[in-house]
C-alpha cells in the first residue's frame, strides 16, 4: 500500500497536469490571441461527456454487456471493467478513439464559439461565451440519459490490469506526460510565426489587418485549437477521477480558476503558465487538505477560504502586477 | 395565482437589478459581473433584520439599500476607479469584476455559516415569506414589489432630468472630460451611481428573500437572467432595463409555466435556458435591444 504522501503527491501531480493542459489552451487563446474566452468550461465539460458516452457505445457494440450504461452503470461498468483486466489492448484502442472524437468535438465547439467571438466586442463576447459555459452544464444535469444527470457515471477504467495500488501513481505520471506533450507543442506553436501574427493581431488588430491578413480566420483557427485542447484536458480529467458528473463543471472551476492561473503566472508566456498553475494546484490542495484539522480555528468551513484566496488574489494581481509573475518577453527575430 | 405572484415579483426583483447593472454600463463602462452579489448581501441582511432582531421585514429596506450600496461603493473606489486610473484594458476590469464576484461567494457563505452556527437559524435556502403580512388576501410583498418598481421608475426620471445632480450626470455619461472642464465633479458623480446601482440590487435581494428561498449559490443563478433583462433592454437605457428585466423574469416564470403545460413537465429545468434565448435572439435580432426598436418606431 502506498502512503498518505505519496497518494497526495499524485493527485497533486494528475491535477497540475489537467490544469496545466486547459491552461496552456486559454493562455493560447486569451493571452496570445486576445480573445478572452470565458467560456472555457464549454470545450472542457464536452472532453468530458464524451468519455461519459462514447466508449459505453463502443464496448457495448464489441463486447457482449448486458444493462444501459446510465441507469445499471455499477453493473455495466464492472462488466467492462472485468474484460478489460483481461484485453487491456481493447482498452487502449478505445481510449484513442474517444480522444480523437472529444478533439473533434472541441474543435466543433471551438468554431462554435468562434461565431461570436468574431462578431461582438467585449462585454457582450464576455457573457455570450459565459452564456455557452453554462447551457452545456445545463443541459447535462437535466438531460440524464447523456451522462446520468444530476447523479453523473462512473466510466470504466483503461488502467484496470494494473494493480490497484499502482493505478493512480501511474495514471498521475501518464498525465503528465499529456501535459509534457502538449506544452511542448503549445510552446512551439506559439514560437512559430503563427505566435509572432497572434500576438501582433492582439495587440492592433487593424494594423494587422491592413498587412493582408485575415484576422477572422486567424481567431477561428485559435479558437478549434484551443478547443481541442481543452476537451483533451476535460476526457483527462473525467478519466483521472473514474466519473463524469454534469454539476462538477462549473465556470467557477473551469472557466474562472484557468483564468486567475494564467494572469497570475503571466499571460502569453507558457512558462508563467506552468508556475501559475503550479501554485495554485498547490494552495487549492492544502486547503482542502486540511480543512479538518483547521476548522476549529475559525467559525464557518475552510472550504469558503478558497474562494476568498482566488478572489482576493486575482483583484491584488490586476491591482498591482497585471503582467503576472513571470510576465510576456518580447522575443528576439 | 401563485404563478402569477411568482412571476411579478421575480420580474420586479429582475427590473430593480437590470437598472442598477444598466445604471453603473453607463456611466462608467463597467458590465459589473458581481452585480447580483449585492442582492444576496440585502437578502441577508433581510434576514439578520428579521430573524435575530425581529424587525418589521420592511424596515430591512434602508439597511440593505445602505449595506449593498456601501459594498459597491467599495468595489468601485476601491477596485475599478483604481484599474481604470492605471489605463487598465476593458477587459482586467471585467476580470476584476468576475473575481470580486467569486470573492464575494466566499464572503457570503461565510456570513450564512457564521449565522448559522451562533443563532441557530437557517440560513440556506432559507425563506423569509411566513414573516410577511396579507392585506385583502394578497401579500403585501406583492403589492410592494410593484409600488417599489413604480417608485423607482418615476424617481429615476426625476433624478435624471429635473434635478440639478441628474443633469450633471448625464453630462458626465455623455462626455466625462467635458464635463469635468466644466467644473462637475465627476469622479463624486461615479461614486454616487455605483451607491445606488449597489443599494437598488439589495432592495431587490429584500424583496426577493421575502417571497423567494435565499441562498449564496443564486447570485450565479440569476446572473444570466439579469445580463439577459439588460441586453434585452439594450444596455444603455434605464427604461429599457426595467422593460428586459420585466419581460426575462416573466417570460422565465410564466413561460415556463405555460410551456410546462403544453410539452410537459420535463422542461421545466430547463429554464435557465431562457435567458440565453433571449440574448442570443437579441443579438441577433436587434443588437441594441429594446431602446432601438423604440427608436426606429418613433422615427416612422
Amino acid at each position: 500500500m502506498l502512503g498518505p504522501e505519496i497518494i497526495f503527491l499524485s493527485d497533486l501531480i494528475a491535477i497540475f497536469a489537467v490544469y496545466l493542459i486547459i491552461n496552456l489552451s486559454l493562455n493560447l487563446e486569451f493571452g496570445f490571441a486576445g480573445v478572452p474566452n470565458f467560456g472555457k468550461v464549454l470545450s472542457v465539460a464536452a472532453g468530458a461527456f464524451i468519455v461519459g458516452i462514447i466508449p459505453f457505445y463502443m464496448y457495448g457494440m464489441i463486447l457482449d454487456i448486458q444493462g444501459d450504461p446510465v441507469h445499471d452503470n455499477i453493473d455495466v461498468i464492472s462488466q467492462i471493467n472485468s474484460h478489460l483486466t483481461i484485453h487491456p489492448e481493447l482498452g487502449f484502442l478505445v481510449f484513442g478513439v474517444t480522444v480523437v472524437i472529444a478533439l473533434a468535438a472541441g474543435a466543433l465547439l471551438g468554431l462554435v464559439s468562434s461565431y461570436p467571438a468574431i462578431r461582438l466586442r467585449g462585454d457582450y463576447l464576455a457573457i455570450t461565451l459565459l452564456a455557452f459555459g453554462e447551457i452545456i452544464r445545463i443541459i447535462g444535469i437535466n438531460h440524464t440519459d447523456l451522462v446520468g444527470g444530476t447523479l453523473g457515471v462512473s466510466i470504466p477504467d483503461v488502467l484496470s490490469f494494473v494493480p490497484n495500488e499502482f493505478r493512480f501513481l501511474i495514471i498521475s505520471i501518464i498525465l503528465l506526460g499529456f501535459a509534457g506533450v502538449v506544452y511542448l507543442l503549445v510552446s512551439r506553436f506559439t514560437n512559430a510565426p503563427v505566435g509572432r501574427l497572434m500576438r501582433a493581431m492582439r495587440d492592433d488588430e487593424v494594423a494587422i489587418q491592413a498587412l493582408g491578413r485575415n484576422t477572422r480566420q486567424i481567431k477561428i483557427k485559435i479558437l478549434m485549437v484551443g478547443g481541442m485542447i481543452g476537451a483533451l484536458g476535460g476526457l483527462l480529467y473525467a478519466s483521472y477521477v473514474e466519473s463524469v458528473v454534469a454539476f462538477g463543471y462549473t465556470r467557477l472551476n473551469w472557466t474562472f480558476l484557468p483564468f486567475v492561473m494564467v494572469i497570475v503566472g503571466g499571460m502569453a508566456n507558457n512558462k508563467g503558465v506552468l508556475v501559475g498553475t503550479l501554485l495554485f494546484v498547490v494552495v487549492r490542495k492544502l486547503i482542502v487538505y486540511y480543512n479538518d484539522s483547521l476548522s476549529w480555528l475559525v467559525p464557518f468551513n475552510i472550504i469558503w477560504l478558497d474562494y476568498l484566496a482566488l478572489g482576493g488574489i486575482m483583484i491584488i494581481v490586476l491591482l498591482y502586477r497585471p503582467n503576472g509573475i513571470l510576465p510576456e518577453k518580447p522575443k528576439k527575430i | 395565482m401563485i404563478i402569477l405572484y411568482d412571476g411579478i415579483i421575480y420580474a420586479c426583483v429582475l427590473a430593480v437589478l437590470c437598472v442598477g447593472l444598466t445604471l453603473t454600463y453607463k456611466i462608467t463602462r463597467v458590465p459589473n459581473f458581481a452585480h447580483v452579489s449585492f442582492a444576496i448581501l440585502g437578502m441577508y441582511v433581510a434576514l439578520v433584520a428579521i430573524q435575530i432582531f425581529d424587525a418589521n421585514p420592511y424596515t430591512a429596506l434602508p439597511f440593505a439599500f445602505a449595506a449593498s450600496g456601501a459594498l459597491s461603493l467599495f468595489l468601485y473606489y476601491g477596485i475599478i476607479r483604481v484599474l481604470q486610473n492605471k489605463k487598465s484594458s476593458y477587459l482586467s476590469v471585467i476580470i476584476a469584476t468576475l473575481a470580486f464576484d467569486i470573492f464575494m461567494i466566499g464572503v457570503l457563505n461565510i456570513i450564512a455559516d457564521y449565522i448559522t452556527n451562533e443563532h441557530q437559524i437557517t440560513s440556506r435556502d432559507f425563506t423569509l415569506r411566513s414573516f410577511d403580512y396579507i392585506i385583502y388576501d394578497t401579500p403585501m410583498i406583492f403589492i410592494a414589489s410593484i409600488v417599489i418598481l413604480i417608485v423607482l421608475v418615476v424617481g429615476l426620471y426625476y433624478l435624471l432630468y429635473k434635478t440639478n445632480f441628474g443633469i450633471r450626470m448625464r453630462a458626465a455619461i455623455e462626455d466625462r472630460e467635458l464635463a469635468s472642464i466644466h467644473g462637475i465633479n465627476t469622479n463624486k458623480i461615479f461614486c454616487i451611481s455605483w451607491f445606488l446601482s449597489g443599494g437598488l440590487g439589495g432592495i431587490a435581494g429584500v424583496l426577493m428573500a421575502l417571497w423567494f428561498q435565499g441562498d449564496p449559490s443564486l447570485a450565479a443563478y440569476m446572473l444570466p437572467s439579469v445580463f439577459a433583462g439588460s441586453i434585452v433592454g439594450g444596455f444603455t437605457s434605464i427604461y429599457g432595463a426595467i422593460i428586459g428585466g420585466l419581460i426575462i423574469g416573466i417570460s422565465e416564470i410564466i413561460g415556463t409555466n405555460i410551456l410546462a403545460d403544453v410539452f410537459g413537465y420535463w422542461i421545466t429545468p430547463y429554464r435557465p435556458l431562457i435567458p440565453f434565448l433571449f440574448i442570443i435572439l437579441t443579438l441577433l435580432l436587434s443588437p441594441k435591444g429594446i431602446s432601438e426598436i423604440i427608436t426606429k418606431v418613433r422615427e416612422r
